[in-house]
């Protein structure tokens, strides 16, 4: 993306600052190809990620149309059916529709994935923003704590941190927010550093332009791009995560169920009913997959001088 | 290049102390006091004074940075505390944990190393061909695919339905070698996939920059096969930041051993960590989370110290 000046909306005040932070990439796309549909045909990739993650998100909302099981009516006549025309993915061990319980399951896991992004985004950004323009001391101090958490493998913090906070969805939605915050601090930090002395952020700081309207109205529409990138990767990671701590038993708590616990009660059952492992663990895949491609789709298009970091 | 040592050594002192910190302080962050743990496991009535005894034998009366440095002087002498539930000393419990992860994160890391680096070689020498596409689509498909989707399809086919390999467990390599062979190679592959994915975009990524130089156009003019061009002439120039990536996957290891060893039954280190979370044995977690991060600062530090060795341009920055 170019390195547009923001222009004179800068002193117009607060409100303007997140408007264009948000229409810069929507510019940049455009700049390729001038519409989203030109997008897609630029980058089959991305377009085929957006489209798998587009589907779930619609399963998800759609459930109760889609299917007319409910997800928790337990059927003794019929545990641990195999796939076929009554229950298109089968039962599991207390006769629930699969299929059913991975529409709704479908929701809690992409809204876990999702929350956890915004949230490592909100907190991760404005760090790496004051980190990179305050410089010295504050920005020496914020990198060293974040590379120790870093020398914990992501897996084992997240583990420890909801070991700390209890077993549950909510907290596993925090511990994989703190253990994705380094990276966009980082990410935001490395971009603040090399676009902090162009003229346009100077003129700012020099007519005397405060320091939070330099950040956010200045600097960061011109660092949000690869930003934007690693949130869709960091989608991914965060469901993977989500259905890792589910199935080791620290996320989703009964009778909540995710992709992640339905992979959990049914791995006892693989020899008898491999399908009922498969299809949750299956669409915990699709939805990883969807992120990754989404991401590097939008990696080509927004980013390309970034080197890739996957 | 002795003072790049040196200089690189000193530089993650701090990084272990701020790790050490903070572990320290996610334990103390951890719901109950250690105190309240054991009497609610001892199940009779506890005096006052038994518990303020109790206190006193676990250093709970001291100030924090004392503690914490009693905490810290201990395991540098290799004095890990004991386990809350076996009342074991803590060390004795982690060291023949280790051998299973290890074991299988080793094969791991060369099972995928074998697999990647020839394939992100092809990929580089002829991008948009077939075999790059197929390399650009198992690393989506690596990244992408959790532990135990990769784990329950390798056991159900391999185990339950070809009845090639057993399913679950470990067995040491000093009871019986080939038994324990066995039962490493599906967890590897496992936890290979992912590491697949990120090397065969890093040997991708490097092959690519190194072929571009004259010297390859000059190797391939004078006549030489496209196998002795990659081997002979690219390979070694190539080599370094892949070999870099490959030593920053212990942390991989690590995270992959929590989901493999649960989704494999294996008695290692992951599965260790997560009984002692679940089951709140907490100096079990505290020093396994430090042994992990320590291992990981370490291997970071070794990488650093060999690429600045192999290509003193790194030293001098």
């Amino acid at each position: 993306m170019g390195f547009s000046i923001p222009g004179h909306h800068g002193l117009r005040g607060v409100m303007t600052a997140f408007p264009s932070s948000q229409r810069n990439p929507v510019q940049a796309i455009g700049g390729h190809a001038r519409s989203i549909a030109g997008w897609c045909l630029k980058e089959p990739t991305g377009a085929f990620g957006a489209l798998i993650l587009a589907l779930l998100i619609l399963a998800a909302i759609f459930a109760p149309v889609i299917t007319s099981y409910e997800p928790n009516a337990v059927n003794y006549r019929d545990l641990l059916q195999p796939p076929g025309a009554t229950h298109l993915l089968g039962t599991d061990e207390l006769g629930r529709d699969i299929f059913s319980r991975l529409l709704y399951g479908a929701r809690l896991s992409m809204a876990v994935g999702v929350s956890a992004v915004v949230l490592s985004v909100l907190v991760g950004v404005p760090i790496g923003l004051l980190s990179g323009y305050v410089g010295g001391f504050v920005d020496e101090l914020i990198m060293r704590v974040f590379d120790s958490v870093i020398a914990l493998p992501p897996l084992v913090l997240a583990l420890t941190i909801s070991a700390l906070l209890g077993p549950g969805l909510v907290n596993a939605t925090i511990a994989i927010s703190i253990v994705s915050v380094p990276t966009y601090i980082r990410l935001t930090r490395g971009q603040v550093l090399s676009i902090k002395n162009e003229d346009y952020v100077l003129a700012a700081r020099s007519i005397g332009v405060p320091v939070w309207n330099i950040l956010f109205v200045h600097i960061l529409p011109n660092a949000i791009a690869p930003v934007i990138v690693q949130a869709s990767l960091g989608l991914g990671f965060a469901i993977i995560l989500e259905s890792s701590l589910s199935f080791i038993g620290l996320g989703a708590q009964p009778p909540v169920s995710t992709w992640g616990s339905m992979v959990q009660t049914s791995f006892q059952f693989l020899s008898l009913a491999p399908w009922f492992v498969i299809a949750p663990a299956v669409a915990i895949f699709a939805a990883v997959l969807g992120a990754n491609l989404l991401g590097e789709g939008l990696r080509n298009s927004l980013d390309p001088h970034q080197k890739q970091r996957m | 290049m002795f003072a790049f040592i040196i200089r690189r050594t000193l530089a993650s002192i701090p990084v272990l102390i701020l790790v050490s910190l903070i572990v320290f302080f996610l334990m103390r962050l951890l719901p109950g006091d250690i105190i309240d743990l054991i009497v609610g496991q001892a199940q009779v009535e506890v005096s006052e004074e038994t518990i303020a005894e109790l206190r006193l034998q676990y250093g709970l009366d001291e100030p924090i940075y004392v503690q914490y440095f009693n905490w810290v002087g201990g395991m540098l002498r290799g004095d890990f505390g004991l386990s809350f539930r076996s009342h074991q000393p803590v060390i004795d419990i982690i060291l023949p944990r280790l051998v299973p992860t290890l074991q299988i994160g080793l094969t791991a890391l060369v099972l995928s190393a074998a697999f990647a680096i020839p394939f992100g070689a092809i990929c580089a020498a002829r991008p948009n061909s077939v075999w790059d596409r197929i390399g650009s689509m198992l690393t989506f498909v690596g990244a992408s695919t959790p532990y135990f989707l990769a784990g329950g399809l390798l056991i159900y086919f391999v185990a339950f339905r070809m009845r090639m390999l057993p399913p679950s467990g470990f067995v040491l390599p000093t009871v019986d070698f080939w038994a324990s062979m066995k039962h490493t190679i599906m967890p590897a592959i496992t936890l290979a996939l992912s590491l697949v994915a990120i090397l065969i975009r890093q040997a991708r990524a490097s092959f690519s920059d190194v072929l571009r130089h004259p010297y390859i156009r000059t190797a391939y003019a004078k006549g030489l096969g496209e196998t002795r061009v990659l081997i002979q002439h690219a390979l070694k120039n190539a080599l370094l930041p892949i070999v870099t990536i490959l030593g920053l996957q212990l942390g991989t290891v690590f995270s992959g051993a929590v989901v493999t060893e649960t989704v494999f039954a294996i008695p290692g280190i992951g599965r260790l960590l997560v009984d002692s979370i679940l089951g709140r044995d907490y100096p079990i977690v505290q020093a396994l989370v430090l042994l992990i991060a320590v291992a990981v600062v370490v291997a970071t530090l070794i990488v650093d110290i060999v690429y600045g060795i192999l290509d003193p341009r790194a030293s001098r920055a």
